[in-house]
């Protein structure tokens, strides 16, 4: 109760600064639009569908590029944990990829990656790999080894000292990366479709702001990317709750 | 477990082991010639200064490590962790933190690939054989040090090893609480008989528990004495006044004090000395 009262008494002083500033500046509407200029455009895209046709496109991209990017960097994490060998090949490569700016990857992965869906899932999960991936590396490295020591004097194989140790070791951590790499599931969403997309959040935002110079209607896209941002990465805590009992 | 013995234990030996951490030339000897006879169902202590080797010896026994050089035996066969044959407590709980007390005493069953039901009804029976009856549902931060050594303990003992090997399993435990532990692994052992290996760097300890005291000279660890304790058993804290056990301590004692005088003398005369 009191949780919820502390975000509503935020939610309402942010939107109180939004509006003085507003009022105070006399900014004009393609500059900074006041916060229920938004609200009514917000009401007239949800009416009108537009909202629901570009914002399920970009979760739809969201869950994919996380579940995939996520997947992916807890089994290289792993494996980066596990063997200094793997680390010493792969990670120069993972490094690299991380450095090179993904906005100037992006249009060629469209391509190579036929420009659809899958393209920008694969955007989306390159740029939440990289966080993850170390996350899980660290967290599997935590585990304590006089307790890897005590299993592998009961005759537990490497398999099973990493499902019985080493994860949940590393949980804490894995979960302090899925924190990160959820949010960046929303920015990599957003690149994958500037870099070629006919819908989704990303795509609304360009249409509002170069073609239509609709600014309002560039807020609600924005204000919408940020509830789905705040939306999984409350997921990503509750589950994180209720599997990380410490 | 095989035929080897009548179901009190297995012996174990070590013939002429060396063992050796890091590069061949430089690095650490930390067992060096080192021969010993563990009888089956036999109650042995070794004992020895620090870094003389003791925990190395019961890794070797536990298949947790293998000898550079010489041989290792348990039951006539190389250990290998995990074949059931020997179980291993540490100086420390080693407990797992996110399971219950329950759930880690079952845990050698749980790899061993017993069915759920069973593990339980066995896990509660060893919790109740070390008086931790009442901590089944606890997590590991909730027990006191002695609790924790206590399901410890039991976990060790829940695949009834025919070898139990103990490395200082109360060294961190204040001095009555110790006494009573030693007093009740004597009762254990005696309620059901296996070769028993326990580490300390206690005398009175030693002779308190032991069949037979292998004393262990400084690094490079080899046997420096051992001193059959012909004390009857149970022996309760009392009997440590008798004068036979202050003379069996004097032994194990001067035993120790033979082992330093022999880490004084240069390395090149210790060779091969025994």
């Amino acid at each position: 109760m009191r949780r919820v009262a502390a975000a509503l008494l935020s939610l309402a002083a942010f939107l109180v600064a939004w509006k003085l500033i507003t009022l105070l500046g006399g900014y004009p509407e393609f500059i900074l639009p006041a916060p229920e200029v938004v609200a009514e455009r917000a009401v007239r895209a949800i009416a009108s569908g537009v909202l629901w046709e570009h914002a399920g496109v970009t979760l739809l991209e969201i869950v994919l590029g996380f579940a995939l990017g996520a997947g992916a960097a807890v089994l290289t994490g792993i494996a980066l944990g596990k063997s200094v060998l793997v680390e010493r090949v792969l990670s120069p490569y993972i490094v690299a990829a991380q450095a090179v700016p993904i906005l100037a990857l992006a249009p060629l992965l469209d391509i190579w990656f036929g420009g659809g869906l899958l393209a920008r899932v694969v955007i989306c999960a390159l740029i939440v790999f990289f966080p993850i991936a170390i996350a899980t590396m660290v967290g599997i490295r935590s585990a304590d080894p006089l307790l890897d020591e005590m299993l592998r004097s009961l005759g537990a194989g490497p398999a099973q000292r990493t499902r019985l140790l080493e994860i949940p070791s590393a949980l804490p951590v894995i979960f302090g990366g899925l924190r990160v790499g959820v949010t960046l599931a929303v920015i990599g969403a957003v690149v994958a479709e500037w870099a070629g997309a006919s819908t989704g959040l990303g795509v609304l935002i360009n249409i509002a702001n170069q073609g239509l110079f609709d600014t309002p209607l560039m807020f609600v896209a924005l204000a919408a990317l940020a509830v789905i941002g705040l939306a999984f990465y409350g997921l990503v805590v509750a589950v994180e709750r209720r599997l990380v009992s410490r | 477990m095989d035929g080897t013995t009548g179901g009190a234990g297995l012996d174990a030996r070590l013939d002429g082991v060396g063992v050796h951490f890091g590069e061949p030339d430089a690095g650490l000897q930390a067992i060096d010639g080192l021969t010993l006879d563990i009888p089956a169902g036999s109650f042995t202590v070794i004992i020895g200064p620090n870094g003389c080797g003791k925990s190395t010896l019961l890794r070797l026994l536990a298949g947790l490590l293998a000898p550079s050089t010489g041989s290792v035996t348990v039951g006539g066969r190389e250990p290998r962790a995990g074949d059931g044959r020997v179980a291993l407590a540490f100086q420390q709980p080693r407990l797992v933190p996110w399971r219950t007390t329950l759930a880690n005493v079952a845990l050698p069953l749980e790899l061993d690939g017993v069915p759920p039901m069973e593990r339980h009804d066995r896990a509660v029976v060893a919790l109740e054989r070390v008086g931790l009856a009442g901590a089944a549902g606890l997590r590991p931060r909730e027990l006191s040090g002695g609790m924790a050594q206590r399901a410890a303990l039991a976990r060790a003992l829940i695949t009834d090893p025919p070898v139990l090997l103990l490395d200082e399993p109360f060294s961190a435990l204040d001095a009555l609480t110790r006494e009573t532990f030693d007093a009740e692994l004597q009762r254990l052992w005696m309620e059901q008989p296996r070769t028993v290996v326990l580490v300390t760097h206690s005398v009175v300890e030693a002779v308190a528990l032991a069949d037979r005291v292998v004393v262990m000279t400084p690094r490079p660890g080899r046997v420096a004495r051992v001193v059959e304790v012909d004390l009857d058993r149970p022996r309760p804290p009392e009997l440590l006044g008798h004068p036979r056990a202050a003379e069996l301590a004097a032994e194990v004692r001067a035993g120790l004090a033979s082992g330093r005088a022999l880490e004084l003398r240069p390395w090149a005369e210790g060779e091969g000395a025994a």
